[in-house]
């Protein structure tokens, strides 16, 4: 079933939640990053100046209700890169928008 | 060489897109800005707003999708010249994967809203997108079959045969740097270990030679064998 225009779906309602999170941070609040939710995972990118705010945006990202995971791309002096790795917090449901996410 | 020139340069050397009249390829260059990612550098991530199409103009990208259970999946690995995005700017979504440049990276970057006014006004171009949606829609049937019927092997023995270049007589897969095995076994849908293995296998059988810089196809028809199994 396709989702309507008018109904957002969880996904985009989990990245506007994040995005006010880090809005509202004074550490990440003026940073230019990217966002993105998919299957309840946050995906972080951009670049910063250092690892403590990496590290500030990806716990205020987890802290967002519905987030299941952050994949953190972001750059930052010594930081993993590429960085593929994440932590789950809580395990995957079958019961979601995945398909109409492809 | 003026945008313009570039642009239409880079048009002409992708698939379907080659033909374009003139007319529209002004319009997509009037639009369109390159921009430079370096290696690891990410052009965009899923589940971000779909708000631009890219034209991969030099060096390689791969696309690729967090499993639910938090494991990376390739979707794709592309090569110059090639659009990406798209998908997800016509169906209306956000992007499905995520683009990470392999290496050096220039792309073009074209708003949606530039090829979505396109589309209804030039059939021609609207005739090139399906069929470039069209080999997509081919690329991912492959890509269930492989990963739903074939062993790792059998993948493995695929890709190599895909990636093939001819070199001195021999058939090689060459190593780029970023041709890792992690990278691999990412584009595979397993893991480093079951790969490792998967490789040895294949070498034991003396199918391929793995070397430093590159992997030697000793014996393509044998691996062709293994990947339709």
């Amino acid at each position: 079933m396709m989702m309507s225009e008018t109904t957002p779906n969880p996904d985009e309602q989990l990245r506007t939640r994040i995005i006010q999170a880090l809005m509202l941070d004074e550490r990440t609040a003026a940073l230019d990053l990217r966002v993105g939710a998919l299957n309840g995972i946050a995906h972080l990118a951009g670049t910063v100046a250092s690892l403590d705010v990496r590290d500030a945006a990806q716990e205020l990202a987890e802290c967002v209700r519905g987030v299941r995971g952050v994949v953190n791309r972001i750059e930052a002096p010594g930081a993993p890169s590429p960085s593929r790795n994440i932590r789950l917090l809580f395990p995957p449901v079958q019961e979601d928008n995945d398909m109409e996410n492809k | 060489m003026n945008n313009f020139d570039q642009i239409k340069n880079a048009l002409q050397r992708i698939r379907h897109l080659n033909d374009l009249p003139d007319e529209i390829q002004q319009r997509i260059a009037a639009s369109a800005t390159l921009r430079h990612f370096d290696t690891g550098q990410i052009i965009y991530v899923e589940g971000e707003p779909a708000e631009s199409i890219y034209i991969l103009e030099a060096g390689w990208v791969k696309a690729t999708r967090m499993t639910r259970e938090g494991r990376e999946q390739a979707m794709m690995f592309l090569r110059p010249v090639e659009m990406f995005g798209d998908i997800a700017v016509f169906t209306g979504t956000t992007y499905p994967g995520t683009v990470v440049a392999l290496e050096a990276v220039d792309v073009w970057i074209i708003p949606a809203k530039t090829i979505l006014d396109l589309i209804p006004r030039y059939p021609t171009f609207a005739a090139a997108v399906i069929r470039h949606l069209g080999e997509r829609v081919l690329h991912y049937i492959s890509l269930v079959e492989d990963l739903s019927l074939r062993s790792v092997e059998a993948r493995l023995a695929n890709t190599l045969l895909r990636n093939a270049e001819l070199h001195e007589g021999q058939l090689i897969v060459p190593r780029h740097e970023w041709t890792t095995f992690d990278e691999m076994a990412v584009r595979l849908g397993t893991v480093r270990d079951v790969l490792g293995r998967a490789l040895k296998t294949l070498e034991a059988e003396g199918l391929l030679r793995v070397q430093k810089q590159a992997i030697i196809l000793l014996d393509p028809k044998g691996l062709e064998e293994r990947g339709s199994l």
